[in-house]
């Protein structure tokens, strides 16, 4: 296939991170902040980490769906409403050195945003946002993107690729809207020769080796939503806390909580990230919870990410980054999880009673 | 009674009934806005009930405003938040829509203090309604438990005001205690129109309670039910729609025709929050009415 690529050397790649920032763009990419790795706007080329040890602590989908952000503010006078709409989108963002899962990630996210009724925020800060990933040049002890379908140099997601060589940087253009993020090619930039393929498949093998994780099947989506009321489920969830940090760094854990924030004068309308492994997420006012109990939310989530389909050929809603893996603080993983779950309903049947 | 205790047949699902057309947008298509509204009359109708009547101050945007019976709208405090309230009004009532509002939360209590001519946001409405125009020609049952009646007031009315259109109507109404009765004025209006049968039962009588005395399944024992002529919608608390519907399937109704609504946590009303999911089913848009036949098949739902 005829594709735009380029080697790019350490400099050429920084001073091309130089004229984005030049150009306007707010670029958002890892650095380190007081030891952990972590997505930020740069200030300065300089700054960005291009060969990060491990994935950033948070994934990236707070630079479309920010934590908290304000839907609207309003000011009381009186008997009087007074309603502003929030800011209009910002500069230009491009998202850089995104792994290749939270790429796929922010797509499922706007599968959420994007699909019926347009959320318009996401969808103005998505329209102004440039995808850059970053393929992985080493696995992570937690990562299973190759479990659920990724790989690491996955491209779903990404505007642009960057891989990382022995030869240098790879860029790649997978997008339109990746095109449009250069203005003119440098001409010192040297063209990548078709060989170049050879290589990435080479760092895919290598890096899709490191994972040492048995794949979920999408047939087992199936026999997860038939064994809902499985007791396995039970011993299962029984370490959740309900701590929630599995949501908040998930790159595709897009629930959220409208909440006031206000004063006798004024207020405002946000939107704030929120977890269904929380308690009072389905707790209505009445008193009445739908899942009262934490193995209900537990499963919840879990099978939210593995078997709730509209489609059955749609994928899994979890791209395997493994944050919430390495971050549980009662261990509880993922992909065990589902493994055991799948073996218990087999074995003793869909019915077992809980 | 010839088909009381007849067993439930499952085949009668296949003949009934391709999945309801449910229209779920009103003419007034912008669900992400917040309408400015005014408080004009609040009505007590018990210790923890109050009937709000809200009008929409644009004009024009009222105008636009309609719903169909079930559905529901959010309710804006300024400072306080956002709920989920069913419209209890008639459909064909314009100028304002009528909410039926416990006092339960923070939301709730700040509008229980609220005064005639405060100033509220609602949006809407949203989700899905209660298929009056496909009951028309049948006989309808209509069974609500507690707060139930406020999301039922409004089918009520449908069925009231176009009597002619439907067969036998029943209208059955259990609380409670007698103290707990919403709407209790209304009774002798509905109950005075010719060939509408209202009957109101409570579980535990004051002394000043003539009426029947128990759980609403009571109720159904004296009416004769045409399980193939007849359309029920039950709302209340999940675990009497259990028990009203469940005894209505053991006396042949297909589970298709019995409507429900349910009950969820809703913030955004857009399907993108995910707190009202059931599974991958987002109450707020393909609900909150379900006919029970979908409902028994969604895991976790009740």
């Amino acid at each position: 296939m005829d594709r735009t690529q380029w080697l790019l050397t350490e400099s050429q790649l920084r001073e091309w991170v130089r004229s984005l920032l030049d150009a306007g763009n707010s670029v958002v990419a890892p650095v380190e902040e007081d030891g952990v790795l972590l997505f930020r706007p740069l200030t300065s080329e300089e700054r960005a980490i291009l060969a990060p040890s491990g994935k950033t602590r948070w994934s990236p989908k707070e630079f479309l769906f920010p934590r908290s952000e304000p839907l609207y503010r309003y000011t009381l006078d009186g008997g009087e409403v007074e309603i502003e709409n929030p800011p209009a989108p910002q500069r230009p963002q491009v998202l850089f050195g995104v792994r290749s899962c939270d790429a796929g990630g922010l797509l499922r996210l706007d599968e959420i945003f994007l699909s019926g009724t347009k959320d318009p925020l996401y969808a103005a800060r998505r329209e102004s946002t440039t995808v850059v990933s970053m393929a992985c040049a080493a696995a992570d002890p937690e990562c299973f993107c190759t479990a659920v379908g990724g790989s690491p140099v996955g491209e779903e997601g990404s505007d642009l690729q960057l891989v990382p060589l022995e030869e240098g940087w790879l860029l790649r253009v997978l997008t339109e809207k990746g095109e449009a993020l250069f203005g003119d090619v440098d001409e010192r930039w040297q063209d990548a020769p078709a060989a170049i393929a050879k290589e990435v498949e080479k760092l895919e093998r290598r890096v899709a080796g490191q994972i040492e994780r048995s794949p979920v099947k999408q047939e087992w989506s199936k026999t997860l939503e038939d064994g809902f009321e499985h007791e396995a489920w039970d011993r299962l969830a029984q370490h959740c806390l309900g701590c929630s940090v599995c949501a908040y760094v998930c790159p595709s854990c897009s629930c959220f909580d409208m909440n006031h924030e206000a004063n006798a004068w004024c207020g405002e309308q946000c939107r704030s990230w929120d977890a269904c492994t929380f308690a009072i997420f389905t707790h209505h006012a009445s008193g009445h919870n739908p899942r009262s109990t934490h193995q209900e939310r537990y499963r919840q989530r879990v099978l939210h990410k593995f078997a709730f389909k509209a489609e059955d050929d749609e994928p899994f809603r979890c791209v395997g980054c493994g944050r919430c893996v390495a971050l549980c603080p009662a261990g509880l993983d993922i992909v065990d999880t589902v493994t055991a779950a799948v073996a218990a309903i087999r074995e003793e049947g869909a019915d077992a009673a809980r | 009674m010839k088909n009381l205790f007849q067993p439930y047949d499952v085949s009668l699902e296949s003949e009934m009934l391709e999945p309801l057309d449910f229209n779920r947008r009103s003419r007034l298509k912008e669900t992400d806005r917040c309408f400015k509204a005014e408080i004009l009359n609040v009505i007590r109708l018990t210790d923890m009930e109050k009937l709000f009547q809200v009008r929409i101050l644009d004009e024009s945007e009222g105008e636009r405003f309609s719903f169909l019976p079930g559905q529901f709208v959010m309710v804006e405090v300024p400072g306080y938040g956002e709920i989920p309230i069913s419209i209890s009004s008639s459909t064909s009532r314009t100028g304002y829509v009528e909410l039926c509002i416990r006092r339960a939360g923070i939301v709730t209590g700040a509008l229980h203090r609220a005064k005639r001519g405060a100033h509220i946001g609602i949006r809407g409405p949203f989700g899905t309604h209660f298929p009056i125009e496909t009951m028309k020609g049948y006989d309808v049952l209509l069974i609500a438990g507690g707060l139930g009646l406020a999301p039922l007031r409004s089918s009520i009315f449908a069925v009231i005001e176009n009597r002619a259109d439907f067969e036998n109507v029943h209208i059955l109404y259990g609380t409670k205690s007698p103290d707990q009765l919403l709407f209790d004025y209304q009774y002798e209006e509905w109950g005075r129109i010719d060939d509408i049968d209202l009957q109101v039962i409570v579980e535990e009588p004051d002394n000043e309670w003539t009426g029947p005395v128990g759980l609403i399944t009571k109720l159904l024992d004296g009416i004769e039910i045409d399980p193939q002529r007849t359309f029920a919608i039950v709302c209340g608390p999940p675990v009497m729609f259990k028990f009203v519907c469940s005894r209505l399937s053991e006396q042949g109704m297909p589970m298709r025709r019995m409507f429900i609504s349910l009950e969820r946590r809703m913030h955004c009303g857009m399907g993108k929050c995910c707190r009202c999911n059931i599974g991958s089913t987002f109450t707020c848009m393909e609900g909150p009415v379900f006919d029970y036949w979908t409902v028994m098949n969604l895991k976790e739902a009740i």
